[in-house]
């Protein structure tokens, strides 16, 4: 049975045993990961923690980007309110893909203190069949937030129910934020409905050609079509730099979920190869489309820095017989991007730096970094989990001592404590995660943002330019630095960076 | 507007909002029980939202929070909240820690005052508010966050001190331009001799919070935003309160000056003084903008589209400072049917004579239909009285509509994306200059 057959999917806590609360060191990670058993570590709790995201946030930065689709979520009033800043990549997402700034339609049933004694059901109902006929979207993503997890509403139930009073495809997507700690579940609970329910074909079949010489024309193009997952944390400049490289090895590309419309996602069941461009996003729906649809994938590498990026590019090669052309054109990209940083590395050698983000994105930007001539001093990724196994052990590789590892989901307190102490020249962090590190004075750059080049060998050179501007002036955060400070007390500064890991508990019962 | 649901609601829950105010008291940390990402929820938004302010010294992904899981779920949350209590009196500096609940916790029956009070007990400055997100919105959170601090902060029984007020009514983060418009009412009140409470600008300390009971008023600027709170004050405190709108533009601060000195009883003669100097002042300032004001036709019409602060405050600058031609008035807060009236009425008879439609519509997309209501669309007649030339007074949900009736647009109330705020307000004489600024910049920004 697949895990598709289930209304909800897994947990990844569970799927794939990852952890959020750890302690570590470069070197320890990639040594487990050698011995193959990085994937048992036992997950930690904190005895103190900050306020963090949950899985609704991802999920609905891929789901809003949906063109013609309508999130419907089914909670309290605030939830998904985040799509304020998420609308802002909605519009820019859509003027590079369709020339016109659109705004994303987001909907609240906004459960109130009646509802939660009486259910929410009914209001769904009738705020389903409202949308439908106000909006007229292909669909509706039907998003469960805490609430109706606890009192027990029955989103898919509901969905079943009215699917055939409604034009729109209903798509129920499961987000109860307590109920998983990993917020990466946020991608296996969208690709969850995706999978369930927007890749069979509609009613009508699409135009079959007739003409054998089109019927073969169309097989050979199918033959060579491959499916470039995007996601949300790219942006279209991205997308294209990929492109440009896969395109130049003769195959089609179709660019997949992020701002793809539902009514195309059926095509990604026809393509030769799924790549994904983030394996902590994809693993879950590209074994679900090899399985039921028999369409390989690679899931391997993210494409960001330059070895990250020919190691991709050699992989997807290889499946179609391309090595030599994809030689040919690595060693010539290389090439010229490596001449091209040269203007940028005086100004780097020697500089510290420390890295946060999400896993996969944190790795693969720190072999970036240390590409480009920086000293990689620090990493926290949010969370881990054993396919970032071969990245720390990339790292390892190049590190020229053993540096601190640690996964945490967001927790600034510990990122403060540990940028006190090695006071690196540069950090970089996710989106509304560089306050820390701008407030100690240290030159600051955000690790994704929709508008800006990060990935394949464009991105290394983009990404390049802008540290090196950074670095070139840090006055706003040194001015910051003089003149703020963090709410931290004194004595935490003085205290182990990791005082409250696994003390969860304890002091309760002291 | 819906019966069924909130379209892109311009408010957070009232966690959010009570967040979002415990962060904007001077030294103020929020301790979140709540689920993991409810934190992680409102810095995205305030990004989204509030004119690019996200947190301040203890704000954003910063505040510590219980994240429960589903353990706590099944076991109660109570001993979780005292272990991160503990710990953050450990890590965090603060001068007034506030507890806020999110919807788990009190879905699932957990007393943070149990827990709460422990801590008081031994002297530490913490207070708690129930603020779960199926309670209301984030207005709602400022009010309940103002309640907590009336009942379990603010000193009981001190005297009365001559000439000493609170002010209340602008909400943090949710009116993006919430320091300069308190720090422009307070302006005004302080021309009036008076010594001013305003709870979150950099001039207030919490030794003035906690002595906030020897006021001798509460001045609320909003008809719904503090309310619950100073009927609250009234009860323990003794304080009575008056209900202004935010006095925006010359019209409105000269009202609110007078409302507040005849609710004080101050010398009839300085509050005119007072009035005489500004207004001289501003149509000073204002003086040489009229031959442009004339030769460029600056007179519109316009749609207004705000919080039941902003929408009548709006208004009625347009239409009595700048004489405009407001003739839709949108107010988004979802307002229960017996409060609409007291909104409705703050623009029904304005000072020019001139008078708009008010709607209450929470939804950005049937602003149109409410448009096509009040000023039908052309009939293919030769002769049309157009809704032209337009402008459109709102926030940035509002660019749409702009669009669709080809009029230029300014962004002023929750969510303002596409602006940057720091201190800018729009409250008092020079407030509205500010405003006067803003949207005739937009006018003429691409002569």
């Amino acid at each position: 049975m697949s895990y598709f057959d289930n209304k909800v999917p897994p947990k990844r806590e569970d799927r794939l045993n990852a952890v959020i609360a750890h302690q570590d060191s470069i070197c320890g990670l990639a040594r487990k990961g050698k011995g193959g058993k990085s994937c048992l570590i036992d997950d930690g709790e904190r005895g103190f923690t900050q306020g963090t995201i949950c899985l609704l946030l991802p999920a609905l930065a891929m789901l809003n980007s949906l063109p013609d689709n309508v999130v419907l979520l089914h909670s309290a009033l605030g939830c998904g309110s985040c799509t304020h800043s998420q609308n802002a990549n909605v519009r820019m997402g859509s003027n590079a893909r369709r020339g016109k700034a659109q705004d994303g339609i987001w909907l609240s049933t906004a459960l109130d203190e009646t509802d939660v004694i009486s259910g929410g059901e009914d209001k769904l109902e009738r705020a389903i069949i409202e949308a439908d006929r106000r909006y007229r979207p292909a669909s509706i993503t039907i998003v469960a937030g805490c609430v109706p997890g606890i009192i027990g509403d029955d989103i898919d139930g509901v969905a079943q129910r009215l699917q055939p009073q409604v034009s729109a495809k209903l798509l129920p997507v499961h987000c109860e934020g307590f109920k998983t700690k990993i917020w990466a579940t946020a991608y296996d609970a969208v690709y969850h409905t995706i999978g369930r329910n927007l890749l069979e074909e509609k009613g009508v079949t699409e135009h079959t050609p007739q003409d054998e010489l089109e019927v073969l024309r169309e097989q050979e193009r199918l033959a060579r079509t491959v499916n470039l997952m995007n996601v949300s944390s790219m942006g279209r400049v991205d997308e294209q730099e990929l492109e440009r490289l896969l395109v130049s090895l003769g195959l089609e590309v179709n660019v997949f979920p992020v701002f793809a419309h539902p009514d195309s996602f059926v095509k990604a069941t026809r393509a030769a190869l799924s790549i994904s461009t983030c394996p902590t996003h994809d693993d879950y729906f590209l074994g679900y489309l090899e399985e039921r649809f028999n369409v390989p994938s690679i899931i391997k590498h993210m494409p960001i820095g330059i070895e990250n990026t020919s190691l991709w590019l050699r992989d997807v090669a290889a499946r179609f017989g391309f090595e030599g052309q994809a030689e040919r054109l690595i060693a010539a990209e290389e090439a010229e991007l490596k001449e091209a940083l040269e203007e940028f590395r005086p100004l780097f050698q020697g500089k510290k730096v420390f890295v946060s983000a999400g896993e996969f994105r944190a790795l693969a930007t720190a072999r970036l970094l240390q590409e480009i001539g920086l000293e990689v001093v620090g990493i926290r990724s949010f969370h881990h989990d054993h396919f970032a196994e071969v990245e720390y052990e990339k790292l390892a590789r190049e590190a020229k001592t053993d540096y601190v590892v640690d996964i945490a989901n967001v927790q600034p307190f510990e990122e403060a404590n540990l940028l006190n102490r090695l006071k690196p020249d540069l950090f970089l962090g996710h989106a509304n995660g560089n306050m820390t590190a701008s407030k100690l004075g240290i030159p600051t750059h955000v690790i994704y943002n929709t508008g800006l080049a990060y990935i394949g060998y464009r991105g290394v050179y983009e990404l390049a330019r802008r540290l090196h501007r950074q670095l070139l002036n840090p006055a706003y955060n040194r001015n910051l630095a003089e003149n703020l400070r963090l709410p931290y007390s004194d004595a935490w500064y003085q205290a182990e960076p990791f005082s409250y890991l696994n003390t969860r508990g304890r002091s309760v019962n002291e | 507007m819906s019966e069924n649901f909130v379209e892109r609601a311009r408010y957070l829950c009232s966690l959010g909002g009570a967040a979002a105010t415990v962060t904007a008291l001077p030294g103020g940390i929020p301790i979140l029980h709540s689920a993991s990402g409810c934190a992680g929820n409102f810095a995205w938004t305030q990004n989204g939202g509030s004119g690019l302010q996200v947190g301040g010294y203890c704000g954003g992904l910063t505040v510590p929070s219980s994240n429960i899981q589903e353990t706590e779920v099944v076991f109660g949350g109570e001993d979780r909240l005292r272990e991160e209590i503990t710990s953050t009196l450990k890590v965090m500096q603060g001068g007034l820690y506030v507890v806020l609940t999110g919807c788990v916790p009190e879905v699932i029956g957990d007393d943070i005052f149990a827990v709460v009070n422990d801590f008081r007990e031994e002297g530490v400055p913490i207070i708690g508010a129930v603020t779960g997100g199926f309670r209301g919105d984030s207005y709602w959170g400022y009010d309940l966050v103002l309640q907590a601090l009336t009942k379990d902060y603010v000193a009981k029984g001190s005297a009365k001190v001559k000439g000493r007020v609170n002010l209340w009514g602008v909400v943090p983060y949710m009116d993006p331009f919430w320091r300069g418009n308190l720090e422009g009412a307070r302006h005004l009140l302080e021309l009036l001799g008076l010594e001013v409470n305003s709870f979150f600008t950099p001039a207030d300390t919490l030794e003035g919070i906690r002595a906030a009971g020897s006021a001798e008023l509460n001045i609320v600027l909003s008809d719904l935003y503090g309310q619950g709170a100073a009927a609250l004050f009234r009860e323990k405190h003794g304080t009575p309160f008056v209900t202004t709108s935010l006095p925006i533009g010359v019209s409105a601060s000269e009202a609110f000056l007078r409302q507040v000195g005849a609710a004080l009883e101050l010398d009839p003669e300085l509050v005119q003084r007072v009035i005489d100097r500004e207004k001289r002042h501003y149509y000073q300032i204002l003086e040489p903008l009229t031959d442009c004001y004339n030769d460029l036709d600056l007179q519109r019409y316009a749609v207004v589209v705000g919080d039941a602060n902003y929408a009548v405050a709006l208004t009625r600058f347009l239409a009595d400072d700048l004489g405009w031609l407001p003739v839709l008035t949108v107010v988004t807060d979802r307002i229960h049917e017996n409060g609409q009236p007291a909104i409705a009425a703050r623009v029904e008879h304005l000072a020019s004579g001139f008078s708009t439609n008010v709607v209450f519509e929470s939804d950005a997309s049937q602003v149109l239909g409410h448009l096509n209501q009040v000023w039908p669309r052309a009939a293919g007649q030769k002769y049309y009285n157009a809704f032209s030339p337009a402008f459109v007074l709102g926030s940035s949900l509002d660019r749409e509509l702009a669009l669709q009736i080809g009029a230029p647009h300014l962004s002023v109330s929750f969510p303002v994306a596409n602006r940057a705020v720091l201190d800018r307000g729009y409250t008092g004489f020079r407030g509205g200059l500010r405003l006067a600024e803003d949207v005739f910049g937009q006018i003429v920004a691409n002569r």
